[in-house]
């Protein structure tokens, strides 16, 4: 039917790889007050790089399987490279066109992860 | 109906249910408009010249048609930037000078932004009590005719007479942007001290609005934008304001505009105003969706719900595939939100293009929706 909710995001929405908190990880959060997506990410780094990386919160598929698919990407990278992450490659993560309404749904995951140890 | 509308045109299969966010435009509203930009598109009140008169006559003449169409002969009309305008107006226009600390205005929590925060800001700035029941201290109560959420009829006229029972000078201000153009507005008849609307909200063009208000009120009132057209005198360093509403409406005014709500009203007046066959409809089909909760009673064709375990951004866009326009988030009622015990609804809204077709396409779309997001 629709590429927008192709399987694969619905999986990651439906079968979250990594919900849940890192315990003693470091932690940070935010919301959209908008439409009331929240989340609240934890990281482990190890050496440099990042070791676990968990979410809580809830929100709509697209920012969802976003921030699921975010966390299995920056597994055993710096900060400093995640900071580097831009929004035009969480569009390709997805694999979708995303209108101005919902870009900012799926960039809400790397915003708070560019805010951890900032 | 739907052929009235050129956007129709464009998108036939344009399933529009966000009426309660703006409503779409007539032709005719839009030619009445173009004329004015064609054809006079002078100034108003400044020329002596033929152009500007009859952009003069034609801005004036919007006054009465907004009286008649209220059914406000012996208020008063200001033109306004919309409802928000309005409402900001009555506070710091008349809140400001005629209320003092300690004194209480009661408020909804269940209100539009437009007609809370305003209060809470006045409130801060006078240091009045705010709260949501009346009592012998309520100055001033605010309230919605219609809710934009969940679309609940308040029986003003009812309302106004149980608070001039207890406080006879008590102020009522009114927020009717969701009443005009659903149903027929009487503001005498409900006594009410101040009602604000907005243009674009009943089939007019957006960015102008009105405030209709009792004349001793208006007289009560003190100007909070200043500077050409509202003033009577200008010296170096003071200045005094003009005698009439123009005191309120400082400034070039968004002329093309209020000509335009004047041939929005001359459109409605030859269409009988009743949703109640297509708001019974809608609450009916949704009902039959066990998937699906309702927040709204059905009084209105309004109906803002949940649709289970999908939130409400991915219900509208799925929709929208199906050029179904519907609203999603909290619909600037936060309190109200929360108060309803979720982060945000889906909000469909009817206008008088709607049909029960459309109806039926909004309830497939929602089946397809819980398909899509099945566990």
């Amino acid at each position: 039917m629709d590429d927008l909710y192709k399987e694969i995001i619905l999986e990651h929405y439906k079968n979250p790889n990594n919900r849940g908190k890192v315990e003693g990880g470091i932690e940070a959060e935010e919301a959209n007050m908008l439409c009331g997506d929240k989340l609240h990410i934890s990281v482990k780094v190890e050496k440099g790089k990042v070791k676990e990386a968990m979410f809580l919160g809830g929100g709509c598929a697209i920012s969802m399987a976003a921030v699921d698919m975010l966390l299995d990407k920056v597994k055993g990278m710096s900060l400093d490279e995640i900071k580097k992450m831009s929004g035009v490659e969480i569009e390709k993560m997805l694999g979708v066109d995303l209108t101005p309404a919902r870009k900012k749904c799926a960039y809400l995951g790397l915003e708070v992860l560019k805010k951890i140890g900032a | 109906m739907k052929n009235q509308f050129p956007i129709f045109k464009k998108y036939p299969d344009l399933v529009y249910l966000d009426s309660g966010a703006t409503t779409l435009k007539p032709q005719v509203v839009i030619d009445k408009m173009d004329e004015y930009m064609s054809e006079y598109s002078a100034n108003i009140h400044r020329g002596v010249y033929a152009l500007s008169e009859k952009a003069t006559e034609e801005y004036e003449s919007v006054r009465e048609k907004v009286k008649s169409f209220i059914d406000g002969e012996n208020g008063e009309v200001i033109f306004t930037k919309g409802t928000t305008d309005g409402l900001n107006l009555v506070a710091f226009g008349w809140g400001e000078k005629n209320l003092n600390e300690g004194d209480e205005i009661v408020i909804g929590l269940n209100e539009h932004h437009s007609n809370l925060v305003p209060w809470q800001e006045l409130a801060k700035r006078k240091k009045l009590v705010l709260s949501t029941e009346l009592s012998e201290n309520t100055k001033l109560l605010a309230i919605c005719q219609v809710g934009n959420v969940l679309g609940q009829i308040n029986d003003i006229e009812k309302i106004v007479k149980e608070a001039r029972k207890i406080n006879p000078d008590i102020l009522v201000v009114v927020d009717g942007a969701q009443a005009v153009g659903h149903r027929k507005v009487e503001v005498e008849k409900m006594d009410v001290d101040f009602y604000a609307f907005s243009g674009h909200k009943m089939y007019g063009p957006t960015g102008v609005g009105v405030l209709w208000g009792k004349k001793n009120r208006i007289e009560e009132m003190e100007p909070i934008t200043y500077g050409g057209g509202m003033i009577n005198e200008v010296s170096e360093l003071s200045s005094t304001w003009a005698k009439g509403v123009e005191r309120f409406e400082a400034g070039t005014p968004a002329i093309a505009e209020v000509i335009g709500l004047g041939a929005a009203i001359d459109w409605l007046k030859n269409i009988k105003l009743d949703e109640r066959e297509i708001a019974k409809y809608l609450f009916d089909e949704l009902k039959k969706l066990e998937f699906v909760k309702n927040f709204s009673s059905g009084e209105s064709a309004v109906a803002s719900f949940v649709v289970d375990g999908v939130h409400a951004h991915d219900v509208a866009t799925i929709l929208d595939r199906d050029n179904i326009a519907v609203r999603a988030g909290h619909h600037c009622a936060m309190p109200l939100h929360k108060m309803l015990g979720v982060e945000a609804t889906v909000r469909v809204s009817v206008g008088i293009y709607n049909t029960k077709e459309d109806v039926d396409k909004l309830i497939v779309g929602l089946i397809k929706v819980k398909n899509i997001f099945k566990a």
